[in-house]
């Protein structure tokens, strides 16, 4: 069995995201990328199935620009078999949007005759949660979200979900979309041995026309600005001038 | 002679001070991070200014007070702490904690005594810069104590000590004069330089109330890397082709044994290892380049460089922030590993950096003669600093072992000063090494040490009992 697992470049988690002047989005200029936290995760888990043989392939899929490449060395050195790069972009700033991802995933997941995707549950950059639910209704599989637990027995696949409250026990039939979550696993480190021997491990380029997916897009972003500051607190004498406060200006009783 | 401070003195003290300056004594200021000492009490004065500080000094001086000045406390050598003697003024400049000024065009920063290093460090940070002294107490370490014990940390391979980071200081005389050596100068050979008088001098020639700080660009592209090594020499022949390829882009180069990585799966703090065995020894590299060149590249072609050469097994290099940050962690929560494993003996050491494998061996052999132990040696290797720790075997506590302090110290100091190294590489004298110091100095330096002290501080108020005891 083939497992797909997509990797998305986005801004590294732990950079100062700063808005763009004219808020049409996040300046990407000289900023540290690295593969969304989330995708980590699948990865990891991708490889030990393999390791527990429940798996014959790991094939990592990037989408967006030639640097992505980088991060799909990564899926690389951490232990994934081959790649693939479709170069949607050639503007780091451009956000391919999830039903795009998600129609060229079904194209490579088919060509590829796989029998599993397992994907982050969001991007850490727009949070859509999109991708891999948009995934399995066009290839017509069953769906998985939030994985924290994930146990391949023959043709089904239990997974445990983490939802409002508590966890969530169910078992799907494969093939599957499964999005993982953060609690899924630790993601091993990428070893330097494992890096130089990434570099010799296939990694295709393709492009969207490849696959005959258009890349014309339907969202379009009307503004991004950054959060507002939070102001100062203030002291108050008594609990009566905190009342006070609370229903005067803050309004909330 | 040092008279303790009387009720008459407070009340002389309260006479020109504001009120803010009397703070009530915790326990805090009276321990020191080993725990192996508790200072007596004494009157705890908190002033937010250079006069005040003066004011004091002055009205202790003209008493024959002692003073103990006192920055964040994380000093490792006991400098902030009195055992013993007649009741001091603990004075903590904890409150003197604005920064002044910052002239970014000319990457400078005037702090007072006060300001904890890491505030320092993200302030330069907010404006693209760094402070590069960086340790594992920054937190809450000051850096008017920083100063005071010319803090060493990680980045002296490629920054240098506290030393190297200031460019001159203000500082209250033993007499309450006040000495402004802040200057934005880079060049300036007017005289003996008084600034490195008082930086590494540990509050025995007066209080530095503040400084005048280096920033540097902040590198554009930074990535840190674990190396596995065979052996000490290896680690040190994979340094110098560090020197050789990366330059000044080498911001760390971090020596750890195997022995860290069991006592953090032993006793924490909880911390990811980076392999999934626990090598004998492995480096900790940290790079940060300016342009062009991206660090985890240069990492990668230094690895496999070294692969080559037989002097690397086995490596990681983080690919985020985050891993970067976790790799630091392991580094980091190393001594509080030792700390909760409880050592015999803890030493601060240095060598020439070539001799550094030599030394290593030697000591284990050497100790192997006395007893069984387990020794956790690790630290600055790029600046032939280590630190070495020995502990009992699993199953036994320190007080069992106490008996072979003394000549663990004694076998360790031996070979260094055998080796023209020091005993206190980073962590200074304080009041914990001042026998060694006598025992293990040049007489002459001895002497004009003693000079310095009697012309500054004729009275011995100034943190009594540090670097040269009281005769």
């Amino acid at each position: 069995m083939k497992v797909i697992v997509p990797v998305k470049r986005v801004i590294d988690y732990n950079v100062k995201v700063r808005v763009k002047a004219d808020g049409s989005g996040v300046d990407l200029t000289n900023v540290k990328m690295s593969m969304n936290p989330f995708d980590e995760i699948a990865v990891e888990e991708a490889i030990r199935l393999r390791e527990a043989e429940k798996v014959t392939e790991v094939i990592a899929v990037s989408i967006g620009v030639k640097q992505n490449q980088e991060t799909l060395r990564t899926a690389l050195a951490m232990g994934a078999d081959r790649a693939i790069l479709v170069i949607a972009s050639e503007d780091v700033h451009q956000d391919i949007e999830p039903l795009t991802v998600a129609k060229l995933l079904k194209e490579i997941a088919t060509e590829e005759a796989a029998n599993l995707v397992l994907c982050g549950k969001q991007a850490i950059d727009n949070d859509m949660n999109a991708t891999g639910q948009m995934l399995s209704a066009l290839l017509g599989w069953s769906q998985a979200t939030f994985a924290s637990e994930l146990n391949i027995e023959a043709k089904n696949a239990v997974v445990t979900r983490e939802v409002d409250g508590g966890l969530q026990s169910i078992k799907v039939s494969l093939p599957s979309v499964i999005t993982v979550d953060l609690r899924l696993n630790q993601p091993r480190y990428a070893s330097l041995p494992n890096i130089m021997k990434a570099k010799r491990k296939q990694l295709d380029e393709k492009v969207p026309s490849d696959y005959g997916v258009d890349l014309t897009a339907r969202l379009s972003i009307i503004n991004t600005r950054e959060p507002e500051t939070r102001k100062a607190g203030v002291k108050v004498a008594s609990v009566d001038e905190l009342l006070v406060k609370l229903k005067e200006e803050a309004g909330v009783i | 002679m040092i008279k303790p401070v009387s009720n008459i003195i407070e009340a002389k003290l309260r006479e020109c001070l504001p009120e803010s300056v009397f703070r009530e004594l915790t326990n805090s200021y009276l321990e020191e991070p080993r725990g192996r000492h508790f200072g007596i009490e004494g009157l705890l004065l908190t002033p937010d200014n250079t006069n005040d500080v003066a004011r004091i000094v002055r009205i202790c001086s003209e008493h024959n007070i002692g003073i103990v000045p006192y920055g964040g406390g994380t000093g490792l050598v006991g400098g902030q702490i009195m055992p013993d003697g007649p009741k001091p003024v603990i004075l903590s400049l904890e409150r003197m904690n604005m920064v002044r000024d910052v002239w970014l065009s000319e990457n400078i920063m005037i702090a007072e005594a006060g300001v904890i290093l890491k505030d320092i460090q993200d302030l330069a940070d907010s404006s693209e810069r760094i402070f590069p002294l960086s340790l594992a107490s920054e937190g809450s370490a000051r850096i008017g104590g920083n100063l005071a014990t010319n803090a060493g940390g990680v980045n002296v391979v490629r920054y240098g000590n506290t030393r190297d980071l200031c460019l001159g200081i203000e500082a209250v005389l033993p007499d309450g004069r006040i000495f402004n050596g802040l200057s934005r100068l880079r060049k300036d050979n007017t005289g003996y330089d008084l600034n490195n008088l008082f930086i590494g001098s540990e509050g025995t020639l007066g209080i530095i109330t503040a400084a005048s700080l280096k920033l540097f660009p902040k590198p554009k592209n930074e990535a840190s890397a674990f190396f596995v090594v065979k052996d000490p020499r290896a680690a040190i022949e994979l340094f110098s082709l560090c020197r050789d390829r990366l330059g000044t882009d080498l911001s760390a180069f971090e020596l750890i044994s195997c022995v860290g990585l069991q006592f953090l799966k032993e006793v924490g703090p909880d911390v990811i290892l980076p392999f999934s065995y626990e090598p004998q020894w492995m480096v900790l590299l940290d790079v940060g380049c300016h342009q062009g060149t991206l660090s985890q590249e240069v990492l990668e072609v230094l690895f496999e460089d070294a692969y080559d050469r037989d002097l690397v097994m086995d490596g990681v290099i983080s690919q985020s922030i985050q891993q970067r940050d976790d790799f630091w962690k392991v580094r980091e929560s190393i001594p509080e590993a030792n700390h909760r494993t409880g050592a015999i003996s803890s030493s601060d050491l240095s060598v020439p950096i070539g001799m550094i494998p030599e030394f290593i061996s030697r000591a284990e052999q050497r100790l192997s003669e006395i007893g069984e132990f387990r020794i956790n040696c690790f630290g600055h290797v790029g600046d032939g600093n280590i630190h070495y720790n020995v502990f009992p075997l699993p199953g036994e506590s320190r007080s069992d072992r106490d008996h072979d302090r003394k000549k663990v110290k004694k076998i360790l100091y031996d070979i260094v000063s055998n080796m023209d190294g020091s005993f206190s590489a980073e962590h200074g004298i304080g009041r914990l090494k001042t026998n060694e110091l006598s025992l293990y100095s040049d007489p002459t330096k001895l002497a004009l040490m003693k000079s310095i002290k009697g012309a500054l501080d004729p009275k011995g108020i100034m943190n009594p009992g540090v670097i040269l005891k009281i005769e």
